[in-house]
């Protein structure tokens, strides 16, 4: 069984996404044999009102809950969020968000994003931050979004120490606290290793020593991307079936409370 | 992942290594290799270039880097490199050195050729050379890929960014790839916006340009999935058939190889890594494309490209 945290549905402003419906999204899944997969709507990480992206996801998913768990795209500096979180938690069945502070203009740090953060994790949700879309070298002239740090999520961790994180699209944690033991921060964030090197410097293998196999989970980061070569990661890595089992469905499983 | 792992580390091309070898290939990189097991078993030569049957095809990374030696960790990272293309099923790499400023001078780029001939010994059958150069220094430079290709046999040219490739001052390096028949593999992107620390990049449009002037000669477009905006790259090269494309890169955007095969065809695309090996891999693995256009990316075309050099 394999669950990937990192999926989407919906369109994307710069690039046309293949196989973006639920319908498509899943025949893709079971070819890659892929059980559940957590989304959020693509289209949510342009649209100024992003709740108009939630409800499409809402739609799409009505039918797959069993394998598709939605996430909700909230803005915490657009007006109405607290209306839109529960929504999204009470009648969407929402059960995590997905944070966009530099598509949406803002700190992690923000008094209002913190607010956010806090009302969702009092709902039990999960907080996930995509340190990336796409890679900025392909950009349009229109947007030059950087990546989010990895310094100000770790600020976020430890400034939310009862919330539940998982980061997802990043690298280079080896070189920064969040992928070091005895770092200060609380144990309240899980790793996804879609951009990880799992040979060469072999990031994940390093993760692994450094924070356990408890801390790391699978994503794929369909349809942005080929789900395969992160499959192909967990195929290749240098670990027991039991950590790579961890990756693939254990850790996902209890973060989310499936 | 054990029994993969031991099975590449063997010496290659016998009739035993060569049916688990294809066992491996068709697990990382999805190509089928039933007849090829079949052939071997029936005692008919294992592995070969010039093929473009899935079965048959020998893996190729068009685009590969051993490490300077100013790095103290060059001899391991080199065979972290090899134990990598044995996981993941590719059985040769066409590997370059770059000077790690640039640009480089004429002392640098021939150190590291020597460099790479080393590693073509260290590595036998497994590291193939591609000769660096600075076009900027043009008589050391066509001298070092002479000797380098006919003395020590290597295949190819690599170019990097001291000059956009159809400046006047690269076209005596493109004349004697194409006496030479060696490709030209040239470092590329196309950003929408100035590359800074690039400011003499080539790119998808300036290689068809070159291609115009020099139809017979054989280039090859660095990282598609590394280099920017691939779309542009893509549609770019459409209308120059004498530049193939270098798949590699890190981006594992959905649907590049799928969208460079229309366009282009399969025949001009080469699969690559550039070191970023799983990302590679799995996009190739990934793509929606028959095993026979896998089999010509994955190693098919870039044999045929290899086959022209004069011996």
């Amino acid at each position: 069984m394999i669950i990937d945290v990192n999926a989407y549905l919906g369109h994307f402003a710069f690039r046309q996404l293949r196989h973006n419906t639920a319908a498509s999204l899943l025949q893709w899944m079971d070819a890659k044999r892929i059980d559940q997969a957590v989304v959020s709507s693509a289209s949510a990480i342009t649209y100024r009102n992003a709740q108009a992206g939630n409800e499409e996801v809402f739609a799409e998913v009505k039918s797959h809950r069993d394998r598709l768990i939605p996430f909700a795209v909230l803005n915490p500096f657009y007006a109405g969020w607290q209306d839109d979180l529960k929504i999204c938690h009470e009648d969407f069945g929402m059960s995590g968000l997905r944070l966009y502070p530099k598509w949406h203009n803002y700190q992690l740090s923000d008094r209002c994003c913190l607010d956010l953060v806090n009302a969702a994790t009092d709902r039990g949700m999960v907080i996930s931050i995509p340190v990336r879309v796409e890679d900025n070298r392909e950009r349009s002239w229109l947007a030059n979004v950087p990546d989010v740090p990895l310094d100000e999520l770790a600020a976020l961790v430890k400034a939310c120490p009862q919330a539940r994180f998982i980061l997802l699209n990043g690298l280079g944690y080896v070189k920064s606290p969040l992928g070091r033991k005895d770092n200060g921060l609380p144990a309240n964030y899980l790793i996804e290793i879609s951009r990880l090197s799992a040979v060469l410097d072999n990031e994940i293998g390093q993760l692994l020593a450094g924070l356990g196999a408890e801390r790391l989970v699978l994503g794929t980061g369909m349809p942005f991307s080929y789900p395969d070569p992160a499959l192909l990661k967990l195929e290749v890595l240098d670990a027991s079936q039991s950590d790579k089992e961890k990756i693939r469905r254990l850790n996902a499983e209890k973060w989310l409370r499936l | 992942m054990n029994t993969l792992r031991a099975t590449l580390r063997q010496p290659r091309l016998t009739r035993r290594t060569f049916l688990k070898h294809s066992v491996a290939t068709t697990v990382t990189l999805g190509i089928a290799a039933g007849r090829a097991a079949d052939r071997a078993e029936s005692g008919q030569p294992a592995a070969h270039t010039g093929s473009d049957s899935p079965s048959q095809t020998k893996v190729i990374d068009c685009h590969a880097h051993l490490d300077h030696r100013s790095r103290s960790t060059w001899e391991a990272d080199d065979r972290k490199l090899i134990e990598a293309a044995d996981k993941l099923g590719i059985d040769q790499l066409c590997c370059s050195i770059l000077t790690p400023r640039r640009p480089a001078t004429a002392e640098g780029f021939q150190e590291c050729n020597r460099w790479v001939a080393d590693g073509m010994q260290r590595f036998p059958g497994r590291v193939r050379g591609y000769c660096y150069v600075n076009p900027g220094y043009r008589q050391e430079a066509l001298e070092e890929i002479r000797r380098c290709v006919e003395d020590h046999g290597f295949v190819g040219i690599k170019l990097y960014h001291e000059y956009t490739c159809t400046e006047p001052v690269v076209f005596p390096i493109v004349e004697l790839a194409i006496e030479l028949n060696v490709p030209i593999l040239q470092h590329a992107g196309h950003a929408h916006y100035f590359l800074e620390d690039q400011p003499r990049i080539s790119d998808g449009g300036r290689l068809a340009e070159l291609s115009r002037r020099y139809p017979e000669a054989r280039l090859i477009c660095a990282h598609v999935c590394g280099g920017g905006d691939w779309e542009w790259t893509i549609k770019a090269l459409r209308h120059a058939p004498g530049v193939f494309l270098d798949t590699s890169g890190s981006v594992t955007d959905e649907g590049a190889v799928e969208m460079a095969a229309r366009v282009l065809g399969a025949d001009r695309l080469v699969f690559g890594c550039d070191l970023s090996m799983t990302a590679s891999v799995g996009r190739i693995r990934g793509a929606n494309l028959s095993a026979q256009d896998k089999a010509k990316i994955l190693g098919g075309n870039m044999a045929k490209l290899l086959q022209r050099r004069k011996s």
